[in-house]
C-alpha cells in the first residue's frame, strides 16, 4: 500500500518535469514563443555541450565557486566568533539577537553599491556583499543554539566542577553542534546565491556575469545553457546536503 | 533563555545602569550600541576614512535632506519602489496562499507537490534575474514579478506547514459538538495555521524586498539603480548612504507592520 | 456478553440509554496480515443515569468503541443505538465527549471556547453567556472565563474542559480517560467533584479509564477488557450511591472491588505488553 503511493507521488513529480520539458518543447517548436526569449531545448543543450569545452566556462566557474568559498570562510568564522562572544552572557544575549534578527530583516542587497564602491568591480565586493549575508545565519542560528541548551547539563557540569571553558567545550558546543551545521548549511545556499547575485547585478567575471552577459548579448542560448547549469548544480547540492543530513539523523 | 544567567552573575552588568529593571538595562545597552557605532563611523569617516568612499552620518543626514528627499525624480523612485514592493507583497500573499492551501490540503498534495515546491526553492533565483527582464521589460512589472517570485516560497512552504499537524483531538472533538467542514476550517484548521502562515508572512515580506531591491539594482537605468549607480561611480557616498537608508527605513517599517499584525493575531500563544 | 446483564446497582430498571450490538472495529485490510481487531463482537447496555466504566490494558480498543458510541467513526459491524436513534454520525445534542486532554482551543478564550461549542451545537445565543457562567462556576473556575488555555495549569484546563462537557446540556457525557494527564491529587478531587455532579444531574456517562481505583471510585458498573482484540472480560458491579465521599476508598468493599478489577486486569496487561513488544519486533 505505501510502495503503491510512493510510487504514485514520484510520478507526478516526474510527470511534473516531463510536462515542463514538454512545455519548453512545445512552445519552442511551434513557434508560439521566440527563440529570443525561449530557445528551443536542443539547441540550448548544443550550446551547453560546446561552452563546457571552452576555457572561458570553467575560469568563470573557478572565479565563482573560489568567491563562495571565502564568502563562507569569513561568513562563518565571523557568525561563530560573535555567537560565541554574544551568548557568554544573558544581558549581551539580550542586547544584540534581537539586533542582529532585525538586521537580517533588511535587504542587505541594499549594501551592494557600497560594498561596490569600497571594492570595486573585482571578486573583493562579491566576497564581502555575501559574507555579510552568510554572517547573519550563522550567527543567529549559533546563538539559539547555544542558548537552547538544557541547563540541566550546565548545572550537571558545574556540580561536577567544570570551567566556564570547559563546559563550552564539552556541553555547550557538543549540545548545540547539530543547531550549528545547520547555521553553517543555510549560510552556505546564501552565500552561494549572494554571489551569483553580486556577479549577476555587477561584476567583471564568474558565473553571474556570464549569465547577464548573455542576456546583454542576446544570446539566449548561452544565457539559458548557463541558467540550467546553475539550476542542476544547486538542486544537486541541496540533495547531497540533506540526504547526508538524514543519514546523521538516524545515527 | 537562562543557560547564560547560570553562567555570568549579575553584577557583571557596568553598575551606572544597576538600579534599572533587566528589560530597562537590555534596552539602554542596546541604544547606547547603537549610538557607540553611530558615533565611530563618525570619527573614523571624518578623520580617518578615505572621503571617497566614507561619510560620516552627519553627513548623510545633510545629504539626506539637500540631495535625496529634494530631488523629485529620486523621491519618486523610492515612490515607485514602494509601491512595487506593496504590489508584489499583495500577490505574493494570495498566490501564496492558494497554492499553499491547495497543495497542503490533503496528504496526497503534500506528499506529491511540496517536494516540487521545495525543488524550485533551492534554485538560487537571482540567476533568473536577466531572464525577468527580457520577459518583463525594465518597468516596474519586471521588479514585481522578481518580488512575487521571491515572496511567495516562505508563504506557501509555511502555509503547508501550518495545515500539518493539527491536534486529531481538536477535530474529533468540534466534530461531536457537532461542527461542520466549515466550521472545522474557520475554527481549527485556520486558527492552527495562523502563528505559521505568519512566520511565512514575515519572511515573505523579507524576501520580497529583496527580490524587488535586486530587480531594481539590476535596471541602472532608471529608478533606485540609477542613482545607487551613479553616486558609486562618481564615489559621492553622502547620498549613497541617505538614499541606502531611507531604502532600509522603509523597510523596518514594513517588517514591523507585519510584526504587529503577527503579534495581534498570535496573542493566544503568550 | 449476554444481551441483558444482570445487575442489582442503583440504575437497574430504569430505561436503556445506549445500546451496543454485536459491534465490531477492524483496522487494515480484512484478511491481510496487518488486519488488527480493535473490537470483537461487543455487546452491551448502559442504563440512564449510570456511570459505567471501560476499564482494561492501553490498545484495548475501548477508546475506539467510545468513538464509535459517540458517532467520531462508524463500527465496521454492528449497531449502536442512543435512546430509539441508531448512531450514524456524532449527536452533538445527545452526546457530549471530554478527552484525554483538554481539547479547549489554545487560540480562544475559556469564554470563546465555549461560545463556539454552542454555536457548533446550534444553541440560541441569548442561552450562551449564561450556561457558560453557570458550568464555569459549578467547577469553581467562573473567575477564568477571559483566560487564554495556555494560561491556565493543566489540571485547571481538565476542569474547563469537563464543566464545557457539562455545559453542553447534553444527557450522555463520553469520557475519554479525562484524567489521565493530571497529577494523583488533582484526579481525586476531580473524580468526587464528577460523582458529585452525577448525583445532582442524573447524567449519563461512560468512562475509560486504565487506572483501577479511579474505576471503582466512579462506576456503578465496571466493564473489564480483555487485551487485543477486546472483548468484554468480565463485569463488576460497584453497590454504592453517588455522591461518593474520598472515605470510601478507605473501606474494605473499596479494596475489594480494586483487587477483585486487578485479579482480573492483570494477565491482560501482560498480553498487551507482550503483544506490543511483538510489534515492535516485527518493525524493527
Amino acid at each position: 500500500m505505501n510502495d503503491q503511493a510512493n510510487f504514485t507521488t514520484r510520478s507526478i513529480q516526474v510527470a511534473f518535469l516531463a510536462i515542463m520539458a514538454g512545455v519548453w518543447y512545445g512552445l519552442t517548436k511551434t513557434g508560439a514563443v521566440t527563440p529570443l526569449f525561449l530557445p528551443p531545448m536542443d539547441i540550448v543543450y548544443a550550446t551547453f555541450m560546446r561552452l563546457v569545452q571552452t576555457g572561458q566556462f570553467w575560469s568563470a566557474v573557478r572565479v565563482t565557486l573560489f568567491t563562495i568559498a571565502q564568502a563562507w570562510i569569513i561568513a562563518v568564522v565571523a557568525g561563530l566568533l560573535v555567537a560565541y562572544l554574544v551568548t557568554r552572557s544573558r544581558h549581551w544575549t539580550a542586547v544584540m539577537e534581537p539586533l542582529i534578527a532585525s538586521t537580517f530583516a533588511i535587504p542587505l542587497t541594499l549594501l551592494f553599491p557600497v560594498f561596490i564602491l569600497f571594492f570595486g568591480i573585482g571578486p573583493a565586493s562579491k566576497v564581502a556583499y555575501a559574507a555579510t549575508y552568510g554572517f547573519f545565519p550563522v550567527a543567529l542560528i549559533t546563538i539559539a543554539g547555544l542558548n537552547s541548551v538544557d541547563e540541566r547539563y550546565l548545572r550537571a557540569a558545574k556540580s561536577m566542577g567544570a570551567s566556564s571553558f570547559d563546559t563550552f567545550r564539552h556541553v555547550l558546543f557538543p549540545a548545540a553542534f547539530p543547531v550549528i551545521l545547520t547555521g553553517l548549511r543555510v549560510s552556505f545556499f546564501i552565500s552561494f546565491a549572494s554571489v551569483l547575485g553580486g556577479e549577476t547585478l555587477s561584476s567583471a567575471a564568474g558565473v553571474g556575469k556570464a549569465i547577464s552577459l548573455a542576456a546583454e548579448l542576446m544570446e539566449p542560448a548561452r544565457m539559458y545553457a548557463w541558467i540550467v547549469f546553475v539550476i542542476i548544480t544547486a538542486v544537486s547540492l541541496n540533495f547531497i546536503v540533506s540526504a547526508i543530513e538524514n543519514r546523521r539523523r538516524e545515527y | 533563555m537562562t543557560v547564560a544567567a547560570a553562567r555570568v552573575p549579575a553584577a557583571s552588568t557596568p553598575s551606572f545602569i544597576g538600579g534599572m529593571s533587566r528589560r530597562a538595562k537590555v534596552i539602554w545597552t542596546r541604544r547606547l550600541v547603537l549610538l557607540g557605532l553611530v558615533v565611530a563611523f563618525e570619527i573614523y569617516a571624518r578623520f580617518i576614512g578615505n572621503p571617497r568612499l566614507f561619510s560620516p552620518p552627519s553627513a548623510i543626514v545633510y545629504a539626506l535632506f539637500d540631495e535625496i528627499l529634494v530631488d523629485p525624480r529620486i523621491r519618486g523612485a523610492i515612490y515607485q519602489a514602494f509601491t512595487e514592493v506593496l504590489v508584489a507583497y499583495v500577490m505574493a500573499i494570495i498566490i501564496g496562499l492558494v497554492v499553499g492551501l491547495s497543495v497542503g490540503w490533503s496528504n496526497f498534495g503534500r506528499r506529491s507537490f511540496y517536494p516540487i515546491v521545495i525543488l524550485l526553492y533551492a534554485i538560487p533565483q537571482v540567476i533568473l534575474l536577466p531572464l525577468f527582464v527580457l520577459t518583463f521589460g525594465i518597468g516596474p512589472a519586471c521588479k514585481i514579478a522578481f518580488g512575487v517570485s521571491h515572496g511567495i516560497f516562505p508563504i506557501i512552504v509555511n502555509v503547508v506547514a501550518g495545515m500539518r499537524n493539527v491536534n486529531a483531538l481538536y477535530l474529533r472533538s468540534a466534530s461531536s459538538m457537532g461542527a461542520s467542514n466549515f466550521d472545522l476550517a474557520r475554527h481549527v484548521y485556520f486558527p492552527h495555521m495562523v502563528p505559521s502562515l505568519f512566520a511565512g508572512l514575515r519572511l515573505g515580506m523579507t524576501l520580497t524586498l529583496l527580490g524587488v531591491i535586486l530587480a531594481e539594482l539590476y535596471v541602472s537605468t532608471g529608478g533606485i539603480g540609477y542613482w545607487t549607480k551613479l553616486y558609486a561611480e562618481t564615489f559621492d557616498p553622502a547620498p549613497l548612504f541617505a538614499l541606502i537608508a531611507v531604502l532600509a527605513v522603509m523597510a523596518i517599517l514594513l517588517n514591523e507592520l507585519v510584526r504587529i499584525a503577527e503579534r495581534r493575531f498570535t496573542r493566544w500563544r503568550n | 456478553m449476554s444481551e441483558s446483564t444482570p445487575f442489582r446497582a442503583a440504575a437497574a430498571g430504569r430505561p436503556v440509554a445506549i445500546s451496543i450490538r454485536n459491534v465490531s472495529q477492524r483496522f487494515g485490510d480484512a484478511g491481510s496480515p496487518n488486519e488488527v481487531v480493535a473490537v470483537d463482537d461487543m455487546s452491551l447496555d448502559v442504563r440512564r443515569g449510570e456511570f459505567v466504566c471501560l476499564l482494561g490494558p492501553s490498545g484495548c480498543g475501548k477508546s475506539t468503541l467510545l468513538n464509535i458510541v459517540g458517532g467520531l467513526f462508524p463500527a465496521t459491524d454492528g449497531v449502536v443505538m442512543v435512546g430509539d436513534k441508531p448512531v450514524k454520525g456524532p449527536l452533538p445534542r445527545d452526546i457530549s465527549f471530554v478527552f484525554q486532554e483538554s481539547t479547549l482551543f489554545p487560540w480562544y478564550t475559556i469564554r470563546e471556547n465555549f461560545d463556539v461549542a454552542f454555536k457548533f451545537q446550534n444553541v440560541a445565543k441569548s442561552e450562551w453567556a449564561s450556561r457558560t457562567k453557570q458550568a464555569l462556576e459549578a467547577v469553581n473556575m467562573g473567575a477564568f472565563i477571559d483566560h487564554y488555555p495556555n494560561q491556565l495549569s493543566v489540571g485547571m484546563r481538565q476542569r474547563v474542559n469537563l464543566a464545557r462537557g457539562i455545559a453542553l446540556g447534553t444527557d450522555i457525557i463520553l469520557m475519554d480517560e479525562p484524567f489521565a494527564a493530571l497529577d494523583e491529587q488533582t484526579r481525586m478531587v476531580l473524580g468526587e467533584d464528577l460523582s458529585e455532579l452525577l448525583a445532582k444531574t442524573g447524567k449519563t456517562i461512560v468512562f475509560v479509564t486504565h487506572s483501577l481505583a479511579e474505576a471503582v471510585f466512579l462506576s456503578d458498573r465496571i466493564f473489564v477488557m480483555t487485551a487485543r482484540p477486546g472483548r468484554i472480560k468480565s463485569i463488576i458491579e460497584v453497590d454504592e450511591p453517588h455522591p461518593r465521599s474520598p472515605d470510601f476508598m478507605l473501606t474494605p468493599k473499596f479494596s475489594e472491588l480494586r483487587n477483585q478489577a486487578y485479579a482480573l486486569l492483570r494477565d491482560e496487561v501482560r498480553q498487551a505488553i507482550a503483544l506490543a513488544r511483538e510489534a515492535e519486533a516485527a518493525h524493527a
